[in-house]
């Protein structure tokens, strides 16, 4: 039975969702709103899931008798009653029963006790943390059948899109015996074929895809508020259009979001909000961003100007702004003349120069510039920076300076999720993040306990007091497990480091595969033989969400795999993901982290407390008291990071809805 | 160095935007400490906009037809670094925009509109709430009374006029001055006299709605619009006002100063008139009393309130005005907060609210000014209305400090703790901020301040005897004064009689008589008659012994050593005296003592503890004040007198104590009072220094306590007074 949707019903419930205007709130009535929403989910308490989940349970013996043509005429009951509406209590656990036992049939897996509960808290528009490993995606497909049963459309929405394709593939079969057309939005999908897709009840995509389609449904529509004026918008996709979504909007409007590794999709890519940009054709800049990529290069630390590595800012001292103006003065463009500009460049092109690193915040390919997400470690091939710091990254790469864009429309992701009627999501690291999960989405967090006990062993942490040694340290204890037939991934932070490792242990003649953001198209490959004994896997952090490695006997029988990771992250979530693709249901594995002084995160982070590290460490490696010590400073530092990133995500905010209350037009 | 970044990531929501100004909109222009500003007022609704040239230049450029991003690029090409950023047009246009000075070709999105509506509610209860001290209640439009008015008086509101009013008021000064007593008795009447506060304010709501007409029919006067009158209850008192505003757009400050003082000018020549009616008037006529009340409120209030630039009152707008500081008080709390930002907590980048010298003294000037006079309000309207309603006091107290102390110090810790100026240094500030708070801990908190508690005494003696005449007469000479001192048998005044003169050359002459009678009776050897006649001699010689000794009491002498106290005789001089009237009193100077009085209520917690070892004590006295005598108090067992020992400490003779109205004596008193005998450290000092029957100042030292040590313990027995009443 497929879906249909008509234009015009599209363009309805884009406008209807585009009526939403979440509200920031603050002082007291946040302080309210958080009081009414722990009252509201107050009686959705472990021991109710854990019931709820009985009671599904309870049900299955019957279903299991059932023969497939009658699970089928069972399911459509069930699927009637709820588009209709008539979604009570009973009818909801023998809806999940039936999705579990259609989801047994269909894959072979039977959804444990803790995984129906947090099916059942996802219902119940929860976060839900799940231990990582303990089977999120079969619970995500138990719970996005009601959902898309009730709410007419879900969006699913995954780190990458390696696992939304992957997913709604593998889900498929699932969704199709429960009467609901899935469907996947990735980059490659054309823009023509995506109307189609978005008009089916399960979609999976990432957030970046389906935030700029919806931005790009916001643009299309203009000022349109009702769609009775819309009629013109949709006749002037012409009697020739040949897809549903010619000219009127892709999306038929924001209905409900179940979000997988809902800390990085909600939180950690909350700091940038999302541009849709275009050329801008009319100035040519580029010989202006060239002259003040030279004269950044000709000015002297400390004597010149000041960086800020933290917040990524530079200032000119006196005898920098002197030394500006001196070697601006021959330079023709006007610009130059404007003292303030011509300074503002020439900071924007130390900032360029100092604080982004090729295979750190970007790396060149094909000759330009590629921005790598902080976060996932993948490329953002779409996007650039703002306000010419990408023109000056390029001028400082002595690149082709491509035209500055001009901002079409801009959203910001908290906003974007903020504007879904109903929003669940689970993830394996969501409790540190729980404070702002209940201020800005309001949504409270559930943890399901494990099904089974981990079996992953935590080897103590190695502080080193040089990088160097710390490579060194990293390279022997890789070749040492490599000797026990383990499998071993390691995580570095950057490409750059990645690679710098790779070249290590090719020096060492050690044979190993590299996955970062260069090598995406080997992923699946790679992560498919990352399990097997023996492997090496140097990875950024593109292994850190929803990468599935599975054992093969050989290396379960060894101990099972040994993550490494080279260095702490800006979050302690984006560790913990890190070392949990170790030790998966139940299955055997140890994970360590090495860490040194010269590390960006207290570098920047505690550079106080850093002289005195330095002061009390020994040997090149800190043991004893130094050692504690050693530990204790880097989660300072990585609190101060993730203090500073809360804050930055509440700026970002903060700005969306000064911006949405004060500006004309809303 | 200030941060201005160029570009804006929202400017893509304003680019294409073509905005204009609405067409009612007015701009004039203005001058401020010799720059140009130029008004954008909307009439209508009457909000108002100052914009510096630049950006009235830009928004000069906003006529519809040009798009944000054109003008601003106009803005760049004319003013290169001063013309607005893209944040500061994003600004701009916001505020103008919620301002409703903007028209833009958008749709307007109605939940917008709403939610600002129901914003803009939200904030005006939130700020009458907080200002509970001066709550506004809206009644009706004026602005067509004052149109049919104003013509009506035009003819006297120019320079004539104004000088007609100076003589008016020089006029009323002179003939109010030479009535000084009378006005002061006026005023002790109607202290004591309830009946009349009523009128009072009657008529102090009628002065107020003159003087509140005065600031309307001046805006009208100059063009302004009046739209809104209404009642504010200030600190529960109602009291006109009207919304006078619209002058704020006036090119010249001369105007505005003009409509700001239009109010006490009226009200000023109301208590002129009435200065002239109250002179003229019958005493106790009633028409007379109102007169005096319209004076002395109009008159009184006015130089207190109006006149007050530290209140936000007509003085305030007018010094404002003056010296061409918009915004003076704002702008000098903001003043006052970036001073501290920059030197204690030693922020970077930082916009200081004015960039120019002289307005910045000035803002500085204020702001503390201001902030003194705040805290002096504070304590003294607390502490009277605690007096006379507690629990109302205290509420209030608490009110008015969150509102005025409290919050604006939260709001700061807030900014501490989330601006991002502060996020490099957070750490540090905080350190600095709480340091200031121990600083501000140890200071009430742990360092001992004396502790003092001042009351009234009076000066007795313990042997005195009354002298009383034992003649009769005139007060001729006066020999000795009130606190001479004088030996025993001294003269102290003589008097004179000449009837007793008189007298005594009567009965000489009727002795005579009688002894030539008696000779003569004894010559005719008549013993009858010499019988009779002895008789006779006998009675007249006793009479002159009676008028000789009468004669002789006539200088009147002091029974024994001491000083002189009591009446003062020179002033009475050839006053009469009968026979047993007292004339002075003689004190032994050596038996002195100084009884204080405090109030029951105080007394009894001052010495709770300490009621047999006494307090430490200094005497002061009121007619020579450099003097000290240092002592100890130990309180009397005779607690709860309502009896004074003198009447110099009541109201009646010039002390603190408030007197029950019906007694005559003036030494009975409402309130229980505590009788606290001090002995001096040195008597002699005190014998020196001290008249008997002379009203003293006492202060009475308890160890040093901290301050809040102090404080919390005066409110505790503040309250256990109260809660027993």
């Amino acid at each position: 039975m497929s879906q249909t949707v008509t234009r015009y019903h599209a363009l309805f419930e884009s406008l209807r969702s585009r009526r939403r205007k979440p509200e920031n709130r603050k002082g007291l009535d946040l302080f309210a709103a958080t009081a009414a929403m722990k009252v509201r989910h107050a009686r959705v308490t472990l021991g109710y899931l854990r019931r709820e989940a009985e009671r599904i349970d309870a049900l299955a013996p019957d279903l299991k008798k059932h023969s497939d043509r009658a699970l089928d005429d069972v399911v459509r009951t069930v699927r009637e009653s709820f588009v209709r509406g008539r979604a009570e209590v009973a009818l909801v656990r023998r809806a999940f029963a039936c999705v579990r036992e259609v989801a047994r049939r269909e894959t072979g897996e039977e959804a444990y006790i803790v995984q129906l509960m947090g099916a059942v808290a996802l219902y119940k528009g929860r976060i839900v943390e799940m231990v990582t490993g303990e089977g999120k995606t079969l619970t995500g497909s138990i719970a996005a059948v009601p959902l898309a049963w009730r709410h007419k459309h879900v969006h699913v929405f995954t780190v990458n899109d390696y696992l939304a394709a992957r997913d709604a593939e593998s889900r498929a079969g699932i969704y199709r015996r429960c009467a609901c057309e899935v469907g996947a939005i990735t980059q490659s999908v054309e823009e023509r074929e995506r109307a189609a897709i978005y008009a089916r009840a399960i979609v999976y995509g990432t957030p970046k895809q389906i935030t700029a389609d919806w931005l790009r449904d916001q643009i299309r529509l203009g000022q349109l508020s009702t769609a009775w004026t819309g009629r013109a918008l949709l006749s002037r996709g012409g009697a020739g259009a040949t897809h549903p979504g010619a000219g009127g909007p892709l999306i038929p409007g924001l209905h409900a979001c179940l979000v997988d590794e809902a800390d990085a999709v909600l939180i950690d890519e909350g700091v940038v909000p999302l541009i849709i940009a275009r050329a801008r054709r009319e100035d040519d800049m580029a010989a202006i961003y060239k002259d003040a990529a030279e004269i950044a290069r000709k000015l002297d630390a400390k004597a010149d100007f000041t960086i800020d590595h933290l917040r990524r800012r530079a200032d000119l001292t006196r005898r920098g702004e002197h030394r500006t103006a001196q070697l601006s003065e021959r330079l023709e463009d006007p610009i130059w003349r404007a003292t303030r500009r011509a300074q503002e460049l020439v900071r924007q092109a130390l900032v360029a120069r100092h604080c982004y690193l090729n295979g750190h915040q970007y790396q060149i390919v094909d000759g330009r510039v590629v921005i790598v997400d902080e976060y996932t470690g993948r490329f953002l091939p779409d996007r650039s920076w703002e306000h010419g710091l990408h023109q000056a990254v390029e001028a400082k790469e002595n690149l082709e300076i491509t035209a500055d864009r001009e901002t079409l429309a801009r959203m910001s992701f908290q906003r974007f999720f903020r504007t879904y009627p109903f929003l669940c999501g689970m993830t394996g690291t969501a409790a540190d993040a729980s404070g702002e999960m209940q201020r800005v989405y309001e949504r409270p967090v559930t943890v399901v306990p494990t099904n089974r006990p981990l079996a992953r062993l935590k080897m103590p942490t190695r502080v080193f007091r040089s990088s160097e040694a710390r490579w060194n340290a990293v390279v022997d204890s890789i070749a040492d497990l490599h000797r026990q037939r383990r499998p071993v991934l390691v995580g570095t932070r950057s490409i750059e480091a990645s690679e710098l490792l790779a070249a290590r242990l090719t020096a060492r003649g050690l044979v190993h595969r590299v996955l970062n953001a260069s090598f995406d198209k080997d992923e699946a490959d790679i992560v498919a033989q990352a399990g097997r004994h023996g492997t090496i896997t140097v990875a950024t952090n593109m292994a850190g969400r929803g990468t599935d490695i599975k054992l093969d006997r050989e290396s379960r029988e060894h101990g099972g795999l040994h993550v490494m990771l080279t260095e702490m992250h800006s979050a302690k979530r984006i560790d913990r993901q890190f070392i949990g693709r170790a030790g998966r249901q139940g299955d055997p594995g140890s994970s360590q982290v090495f860490m040194s002084l010269e590390d960006e995160l207290v570098r920047h982070q505690a550079p106080g407390l850093l002289g005195y590290l330095r002061a009390i460490a020994g040997s090149d490696e800190l043991s004893g008291v130094a050692r504690r010590q050693a530990l204790a400073v880097f989660r300072i530092a990585q609190r101060r990071a993730e203090a500073r990133g809360r804050r930055m995500r509440t700026d970002v905010l903060r700005h969306d809805d000064w911006i949405e209350k004060h500006m004309p037009g809303g | 160095m200030n941060d201005r970044p160029t570009f804006s990531p929202f400017w893509h929501r304003v680019r294409l935007m073509k905005p204009r100004l609405r067409p009612h909109v007015q701009i004039t222009r203005q001058q401020y400490r010799g720059r140009r500003w130029h008004v954008v007022h909307d009439p209508t609704s009457n909000q108002f906009y100052r914009l510096n040239p630049i950006a009235q230049d830009f928004v000069g450029m906003l006529d519809g037809t040009r798009g944000v991003e054109e003008a601003w690029k106009a803005s760049l090409q004319k003013f290169g670094d001063m013309a607005p950023t893209q944040n500061e047009v994003i600004q701009l246009i916001s505020q103008l925009y919620s301002a409703n000075l903007l028209a833009c070709d958008t749709t307007p999105e109605t939940d917008q509109l709403l939610r600002r509506g129901r914003e803009r509610i939200k904030k005006k209860v939130a700020a009458q709430a907080i200002g509970i001290m001066y709550f506004k209640i809206r009644m009706f439009n004026p602005d067509r009374l004052l149109t049919l008015a104003e013509p009506i008086i035009r003819p006297i509101l120019n320079i004539w006029g104004f000088l007609a009013w100076c003589v008016l008021l020089v006029a009323a000064l002179v003939t109010v001055l030479p009535e000084w007593d009378r006005l002061a008795q006026g005023f002790d009447d109607l202290r004591g006299d309830p009946s009349q506060w009523i009128w009072v304010g009657i008529v102090f709501v009628i002065t107020k709605a003159i003087h509140e007409f005065g600031h309307g029919v001046l805006c009208k006067r100059f063009g302004g619009q009046v739209p809104e009158f209404g009642i504010m209850l200030l600190v529960l008192f109602p009291s006109p006002y009207v919304d006078a505003s619209a002058c704020w757009a006036f090119p010249s400050k001369w105007k505005r100063v003009a409509v700001g003082a239009g109010g006490m000018i009226f009200e000023l020549a109301v208590a002129s008139v009435a200065a002239f009616v109250w002179v003229s008037g019958q005493p106790g006529d009633l028409a007379t009393k109102l007169a005096y009340n319209a004076m002395l409120t109009a008159s009184i209030s006015t130089v207190l309130f109006n006149a007050n630039p530290l209140m936000r009152f007509d003085g305030y707008y007018i010094l404002a005005d003056w010296l061409e500081v918009p915004n003076l008080a704002q702008r000098s709390n903001k003043m006052l907060m970036h001073l501290m930002q920059k030197y204690v907590y030693r922020l970077r980048n930082l916009t200081a609210p004015s960039s120019l010298r002289g307005e910045q003294a000035i803002l500085i000037t204020y702001g503390l000014a201001a902030l003194a006079y705040r805290i002096f309000l504070f304590i003294t309207i607390t502490l009277y209305v605690m007096g006379k309603f507690f629990a109302i006091g205290l509420l209030l107290a608490v009110w008015t400090a969150s509102a005025w102390f409290i919050i604006p110090i939260g709001k700061f810790l807030h900014w501490h703790a989330s601006s991002p100026q502060h996020s490099e240094h957070r750490l540090r500030g905080w350190g600095i901020s709480c340091a200031m708070i121990a600083l501000v801990v140890i200071a009430l908190g742990m360092v001992p301040f004396p502790d003092r508690r001042r009351g009234e005494g009076i000066v007795e003696s313990l042997d005195r005897t009354t002298v009383y005449f034992l003649s009769e007469g005139f007060i001729d000479i006066v020999h000795k004064r009130a606190g001479d001192h004088v030996e025993a048998g001294e003269a102290i005044v003589t008097f004179i009689n000449p009837e007793l003169e008189k007298r005594a050359d009567a009965v000489l002459a009727q002795l005579e008589e009688f002894q030539v009678q008696e000779r003569s009776a004894r010559a005719a050897g008549e013993i009858g008659g010499v019988q009779i006649a002895l008789e006779r001699i006998r009675v007249a010689q006793e009479n002159l012994d009676e008028v000789r000794r009468m004669q002789d009491d006539l200088v009147v002498r002091a029974p024994h050593a001491g000083v002189i106290a009591g009446m003062d005789l020179e002033s009475r001089r050839g006053g009469f005296l009968k026979r047993a009237d007292p004339v002075c009193e003689v004190v032994d100077p050596s038996r002195l003592r100084v009884v204080a009085v405090m109030e029951q209520r105080q007394a009894a917690w001052l010495f709770e503890g300490r009621e047999t070892v006494g307090l430490p004590v200094s005497v002061r006295f009121y007619s020579s004040p450099s003097t000290l005598i240092e002592g100890i108090g130990i309180p009397s067992v005779e607690a709860g007198q309502k009896i004074m020992p003198s009447a110099a400490l009541t109201f009646v003779g010039g002390g603190r104590a408030e007197p029950e109205m019906r007694d005559e004596s003036g030494r009975v008193t409402k309130r229980p009072w505590f009788p606290v005998r001090i002995e001096a450290e040195n008597p002699a000092d005190l014998i020196a220094a001290a008249f008997p029957g002379e009203r003293v100042k006492v202060r009475f030292d308890l160890p040093p306590r901290p301050l809040a040590a102090q404080w919390l313990d005066r409110l505790q027995k503040e309250m256990q007074g109260r809660v027993q009443l």
